[in-house]
């Protein structure tokens, strides 16, 4: 097994106008919080906020492309969210080994992104599998 | 811990990984009794187990068990 407890991936992320389009155009998500600038101000944020999902995409990538192998699929995947994401936000993304279970080729990551001001957006765990 | 609370402990594992709150466990439950008892199940049980238990199996050990009761054996062991 390649991967051991605590070890450690970090990722940079930004959500472009493109990016969050393309989610819609995904998704079908045009909740006004997602696309109406007077709504989400009107609800207590700075504009409009980003799907949360589009963190479930950048964790996707994560998985797919940034890992030592390919010869990896996702068992389970959680997440919460703990602060908006803006257009054009800056995230970082980091991620440490948090289980290795042999019997079963299976790895646990516990991630957090995290804004420029450095609070936490989202954190939860991944389950993978190594096929 | 008895083999009862265990086997209770593993119960709620397998309501939790299967959402079937109707499962009933007995040392001798195999996954042919358990309609989604898949193989991606399997892997959640195997880890949710190690972790509830603080547990590790090898490959080798899971592949020797024929029932539940051959896990608890397992379990006992580590």
């Amino acid at each position: 097994m390649i991967y051991n407890i605590n070890d450690k991936f970090e990722e940079s992320f930004v959500i472009f106008k493109n990016t969050h389009q393309n989610f819609i155009q995904l998704s079908e998500d045009r909740n006004p919080l997602h696309t109406n600038n007077e709504f989400a101000i009107s609800k207590g944020f700075k504009g409009i906020v980003m799907h949360g999902n589009i963190l479930n995409a950048f964790i996707s990538y994560f998985i797919g492309e940034c890992l030592p192998t390919k010869d990896v699929i996702i068992h389970s995947q959680e997440i919460q969210f703990k602060n908006p994401v803006y257009l054009d936000d800056k995230l970082k993304f980091t991620a440490s080994v948090s289980g290795v279970y042999e019997s079963v080729n299976a790895i646990e990551f516990k991630y957090y992104f995290r804004n420029l001001e450095k609070k936490i957006v989202a954190k939860g765990k991944i389950q993978i599998g190594i096929i | 811990m008895n083999s009862k609370e265990m086997l209770s402990q593993i119960e709620e594992i397998f309501h939790d990984q299967l959402d079937d709150e109707t499962i009933i466990l007995t040392p001798e439950t195999t996954a042919e009794d358990i309609d989604d008892w898949d193989s991606l199940t399997h892997i959640m049980l195997v880890v949710a187990v190690e972790k509830q238990f603080k547990v590790k199996f090898t490959s080798n050990e899971i592949l020797s068990w024929k029932n539940v009761g051959e896990m608890m054996d397992c379990i006992k062991e580590n």
